[in-house]
C-alpha cells in the first residue's frame, strides 16, 4: 500500500463523482459555473480531510456500535465551521453556494471515506486518502461546472469565450443541463477507460 | 449495562468536544459575519439612495406593516439618508411573493416626495438567463424618476410603462408590483417615516 497510490486513486480510478457516482447531489446542484464547482470542491475537501484526521485518530476509542453517529457529529461540526468561516471571510461565495454548504453533511462521499477508510487506517494514509479523494471531487466539480458554464453562459471563470455573437444554451445552466452534462462526461470517461485497457 | 454506559460516555464526549470547538468558532466569526451583513445592507442602501452624509443604517424607523399567518406583527425598517441634517432619501425593502420561483427581495430608495431614486435586487431565485435579468442595470434604471403620479405601474404587456424581459414577464411584473405597493405604503405613512425622531416602533 503506497501513499502515492492512496492519493492518485481518488483522482481517476476511484473518482467520487465519475467512477463511484457518490456525492451527486452537490455535484449536480451547484455546478452552474466553474467557480461554484471549485468553491464546493474545496469546502468538501476541507471537511473530508478534517473528518478523516479526527476519525483516524479516534478510531480505537470509538466503539463500533456508535461509530456512525460519532462520524456524523464530527462531520457536521466541520461543516458548520466551513459555513461560518465562509460567511465571515468569503461572503460572495457564501451567497452563491448558500444552502448547499450545510448539505455537505449528507454527502455520502465523506461518511463513506470515514467508514471505509479512515476508521480502519492510521492517520497519515487517511489524510492522503482525504486529500486525494477531495482533489478528485473538486476536479470533477470544476470540469462539470466549466462545461456547463461554457455552453450555458458562453464564459469560462467569468471570461467571455465565444464572443458577443454566441447565443447561450441556457438549458445547460438549468437543472436538466446538469444531468445532460454529467451523462455526456460519464460516457466520455467510460470510453476513455475502455481505450486505456 | 457496562457496555451501554461506555457507548453513552464516548458519544457524550465526542458531542461535548464538537460543541466546544463550535462555540469557539462561532465566537471568532460572529463579528466578521455581522460586519459582512452590515456592509451588504450599506452597499444596497448607497446604491438606491441619493448621496448622503449620515449612516442610513443607523437612522431607522420601524413600522408594522401587517400580521403574518400566526398573527405576529411584521415590521418593515425604513432607512433614512440625510444631507445637511434633512432627510433627502428613504430606503426600504419590499418582497415580491409572486415571482417565478420564490420571493424576490427588493430594496427601494425614494426621495421625500415619493419618487424612486433607485432599486436594488437583494435576493431572488429566478431562472438563470431569463428571470434573473431583473438584476441587470438597464432594468433597475427603468424605475429611476418614477413615482405613483407619473407612471403606470404595470409592465408594458399589461398596458403599463415598464419594459418586460423577453421570455420572462413574470419576474418583472412581480418586481413592478412590489415596488408599487412599497410606494403606496410610503405615501400613506410618509409622516411617520419622515418624523424627526421616528414614531411607531423605535429601533
Amino acid at each position: 500500500m503506497s501513499l502515492t497510490r492512496e492519493f492518485s486513486k481518488g483522482i481517476w480510478r476511484e473518482n467520487a463523482v465519475f467512477r463511484l457516482l457518490l456525492g451527486l447531489c452537490p455535484a449536480l446542484a451547484v455546478t452552474t459555473s466553474a467557480v461554484n464547482g471549485l468553491g464546493m470542491g474545496f469546502a468538501t475537501t476541507f471537511v473530508l480531510v478534517c473528518s478523516n484526521i479526527v476519525v483516524a485518530s479516534l478510531r480505537r476509542l470509538i466503539p463500533a456500535r456508535v461509530r456512525i453517529p460519532s462520524f456524523i457529529v464530527v462531520i457536521a461540526s466541520f461543516v458548520t465551521v466551513v459555513q461560518l468561516g465562509m460567511e465571515a471571510y468569503f461572503y460572495d461565495l457564501h451567497k452563491a453556494l448558500g444552502i448547499f454548504i450545510p448539505l455537505i453533511v449528507v454527502n455520502c462521499l465523506i461518511l463513506g471515506r470515514a467508514e471505509a477508510f479512515a476508521s480502519r487506517n492510521p492517520l497519515l494514509p487517511s489524510v492522503i486518502d482525504g486529500v486525494g479523494m477531495g482533489f478528485g471531487f473538486t476536479l470533477a466539480l470544476f470540469v462539470l461546472g466549466a462545461v456547463r458554464e461554457l455552453f450555458g453562459a458562453g464564459t469560462l471563470l467569468g471570461v467571455a469565450v465565444f464572443g458577443a455573437g454566441y447565443q447561450p444554451l441556457i438549458l445547460m445552466i438549468l437543472p436538466p443541463g446538469a444531468f445532460i452534462a454529467m451523462g455526456l462526461l460519464l460516457a466520455a470517461m467510460n470510453r476513455a477507460e475502455r481505450l486505456r485497457r | 449495562m457496562k457496555e451501554m454506559l461506555r457507548l453513552a460516555l464516548v458519544l457524550t464526549l465526542i458531542a461535548a468536544g464538537a460543541g466546544l470547538i463550535l462555540s469557539l468558532v462561532e465566537k471568532a466569526t460572529r463579528e466578521p459575519i455581522a460586519e459582512q451583513r452590515r456592509l451588504e445592507t450599506l452597499r444596497a442602501l448607497n446604491a438606491v439612495l441619493p448621496p448622503n452624509e449620515n449612516s442610513p443604517d443607523q437612522d431607522t424607523v420601524k413600522l408594522i406593516i401587517g400580521q403574518d399567518r400566526r398573527g405576529r406583527d411584521l415590521a418593515r425598517t425604513f432607512y433614512r439618508g440625510r444631507r445637511d441634517g434633512h432627510i433627502n432619501g428613504v430606503a426600504f425593502t419590499v418582497v415580491a411573493p409572486d415571482g417565478y420561483s420564490g420571493n424576490i427581495a427588493v430594496m427601494v430608495g425614494v426621495d421625500p416626495d415619493g419618487t424612486v431614486t433607485g432599486i436594488e435586487i437583494l435576493n431572488h431565485a429566478e431562472t438563470p438567463g431569463l428571470g434573473d435579468k431583473i438584476e441587470e442595470p438597464w432594468f433597475k434604471e427603468l424605475f429611476k424618476g418614477k413615482s405613483l403620479g407619473n407612471a403606470d405601474w404595470r409592465v408594458k404587456k399589461d398596458g403599463g410603462d415598464f419594459d418586460q424581459i423577453t421570455g420572462a414577464t413574470i419576474s418583472p411584473r412581480a418586481v413592478v408590483g412590489a415596488v408599487r405597493r412599497g410606494l403606496e405604503f410610503f405615501k400613506e405613512h410618509r409622516d411617520e417615516i419622515m418624523a424627526p425622531s421616528g414614531r411607531g416602533v423605535q429601533s
